[in-house]
């Protein structure tokens, strides 16, 4: 079906087939026949060209004209008299030179942020090569293992010569991004063997699976949360306890596997029987059919979706802040907390949002390329 | 085991000792629901033999002949394949689904790889055969069927009628004792039947066993050695195809071939 659509849609340039006339083309006339093709197009147009000079103005006068970037210490107490006297015509940016490393790092240990920091760079170092086509095969597999092998040992501590820092005092951006990592890197294989088993011929194995998705995504992430962290340990053995980050990590996942499953299903359900037929025909066994036919076509025409749900989990890991981990936008909000600092909550959250920005953005863009690499087959 | 070999036996004692037969359906019935597809069909393909398999829509030719490759479950009676008994046993019918090879009315190529993957994936994964010598023999069936140099196309890029030959030779690949084939040129503009037809009866030619459901007249008559005519689920009428066609001796076959010749 989806086939249909994106031929006609390829189709249509080719029924232009003549080049078009030269004074059609060019700036002038892009604007011409674009903005100002009619009087009410052009009214909208300078209209909205106006407001956005206006705001264009206005951000600027706040975040850099009349913007604050250093405030005077007196002993360990900021002096932010300065910045309050501005009464929001400009940003306060001291608050983030002053605080940066506690929104990034949370209440690790100061003299040892090096550690998460490289944890971070670990980490984009790891979606990097993961990204990378030339490497896609199974040399990511110890690749990941031993990333984030590194990556505990890195955090914890505890073995060569690091000092242990327990998870308690973990924070800020390691924790966002080892919630998502974890969580996606183990949701999308659950939630593909998930839609497969609601497609199951098995009843056994179709009704745990319609189960997992139905009660998993019918009820909110944040009492899925409260669970894990209250009620979780009341199953376990006395004395057993499960790390807290843990807990949260396998809510997350279980979570996302929900709902990465349906879009899964969703890619599978749109690939026509003869697929099926065609690679049994051809005696292929189920695994496979399944893995050499099936779901590389079913996933590529779902990445859209894929993404958009991994974008959504990788801002959904800051509720895990109700069960009291700090992940980057909880200790954007306690660093505010210090007197000093209160009412400087701008300045911090655009803080934060530019990271979230910055890797939710480059998710974005790599499914686009990645789209439109994988299908290319589609194209004429 | 030792069951299907006692039944084999006693199944050879039964025909011509030369040659036992390639394919064999013994009183099948199949029911879609309430729907009576398929209703006591007898059916023996000899090998070597090339059977044309024409009748209305809606007769159940095409799930007779997915009921040999088991696209299809039938429900009653016996199918035997290459001296296999089709059942919900897994390993006969992967062997089976190995030894036939089947070319459907859309295709069914698969569009994210090219012409020459479509070729080299069965004998890859089911045949375990090094992929360098895949190659080779995919190279080999996609230049008897006319078309190597589209070996690194996608197959959305060639015609229908050259995606229903790489069907073919990605059948072939396979080595198949039995090529089945669906209407393959019913999806087809009419100047790119010629190509598809001309690519069977070379194939035919080689001395497969082929079954073949189609319309084509022309091609029953030049290389067909049994035409079976099938309505409402049952075979109607069976025999060579001159004979059956220039003397009908059912009211069924004349009533469908003139309804075919007036089509064309
Ligand atoms: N999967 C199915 N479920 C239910 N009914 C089916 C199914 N497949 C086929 N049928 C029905 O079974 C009957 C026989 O279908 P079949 O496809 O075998 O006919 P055919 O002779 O191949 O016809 P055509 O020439 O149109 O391909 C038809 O009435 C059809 O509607
Ligand atoms: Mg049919």
């Amino acid at each position: 079906m989806s086939d249909v659509t994106l031929n006609a849609a390829a189709a249509s340039p080719e029924a232009a087939p003549r080049a078009a006339p030269v004074t059609s083309t060019g700036t002038v006339a892009w604007l011409r026949a674009n903005l100002f093709s009619s009087w009410i197009n052009t009214a909208v147009s300078l209209a909205l060209a106006y407001l956005l000079v206006r705001w264009t103005i206005g951000f600027i006068d706040w975040a850099f004209i009349n913007a604050i970037w250093t405030v005077p210490m007196q002993g360990n107490v900021p002096q932010t008299q300065a910045c309050r006297a501005l009464e929001g015509s400009g940003a306060c940016w001291a608050v983030i030179g002053e605080k940066h490393r506690f929104i990034l790092f949370g209440t690790y240990p100061y003299e040892e942020h090096w550690r998460p920091l490289l944890v971070c760079a670990l980490f984009i170092a790891l979606y990097v090569v993961s990204a990378m086509r030339r490497f896609w095969s199974w040399v990511l597999i110890p690749i990941w293992v031993g990333t984030l092998t590194l990556i505990g040992v890195l955090m914890w501590g505890g073995v060569l010569g690091l000092s242990y820092v327990p998870q308690e005092r973990w924070g800020g951006l390691p924790i966002t991004l080892i919630l998502s990592t974890f969580g996606l890197a183990f949701a999308f294989p659950l939630a593909v063997l998930v839609a497969l088993g609601r497609r199951s011929k098995l009843p056994a194995i179709k009704t745990l699976c319609v189960l997992y998705v139905e009660l998993v995504r019918g009820v909110p992430l944040i009492s899925l949360l409260f669970m894990a962290s209250v009620m979780f340990p009341l199953f376990l053995p006395e004395g057993m306890n499960i790390d807290k980050l843990l807990r949260a990590q396998v809510a997350i996942t279980l979570f996302a596997g929900a709902y990465l499953a349906e879009v899964v299903r969703a890619g599978l359900q749109t690939l026509p029987r003869g697929q099926y037929e065609a690679a049994e025909a051809l005696g292929l066994s189920y695994w496979h059919k399944t893995g050499l036919i099936i779901l590389p076509q079913a996933l590529r025409l779902v990445i859209p979706p894929l993404v958009n749900t991994f974008i959504g989990f990788f801002k959904d890991t800051s509720l895990v802040l109700i069960i009291g981990i700090f992940d980057l936008l909880t200790a954007g909000k306690t660093a505010i907390v210090e007197p000093a600092w209160q009412g400087f909550g701008i300045e911090v959250y655009v803080f934060v949002g530019a990271i979230y920005l910055v890797f939710c953005f480059a998710m974005s863009k790599y499914s686009q390329d990645l789209e439109r690499d994988l299908n290319q087959h589609r194209r004429r | 085991m030792g069951d299907t070999i006692e039944t084999e036996g006693r199944f050879a004692s039964a025909m011509r000792a030369d040659a036992p037969p390639a394919i064999v359906l013994q009183d099948v019935n199949k029911w879609f629901g309430a729907l009576h597809v398929l209703r006591d069909i007898n059916l023996t393909v000899a090998t070597g033999e090339r059977v044309v398999v024409c009748g209305p829509s809606g007769s159940g030719k095409s799930t007779m002949i997915r009921c040999i490759n088991r696209l299809e479950q039938h429900q009653q009676g016996k199918i035997m394949v290459d001296g296999i008994e089709l059942s919900d046993d897994l390993r006969s019918l992967d062997a089976i689904r190995r030894e036939v090879g089947m070319v459907f009315q859309s295709f069914n190529l698969f569009p994210h790889l090219t012409v020459l993957e479509n070729c080299t994936l069965a004998p890859i994964w089911v045949r375990r055969m090094p992929k360098k010598e895949a190659e080779e023999l995919a190279m080999e069936y996609l230049e008897r069927v006319r078309i190597p140099e589209q070996a690194k196309k996608y197959p959305g890029q060639l015609s229908g009628g050259q995606q229903q030959r790489v069907a073919i030779a990605r059948a072939l690949c396979m080595k198949p004792k039995i090529m089945l084939f669906d209407e393959p040129t019913s999806a087809l503009d009419p100047e790119m039947i010629k190509e598809v037809l001309d690519t069977m009866v070379m194939l035919a030619e080689t001395g497969m066993t082929m079954i073949c459901v189609t319309h084509e007249m022309g091609f029953a008559r030049q290389v067909a050695d049994r035409v079976v005519f099938m309505d409402r689920g049952e075979i109607v009428e069976s025999g060579e195809p001159e004979a059956l066609f220039s003397d009908p001796k059912t009211d069924r076959l004349r009533l469908f071939l003139s309804q075919i010749l007036r089509g064309h």
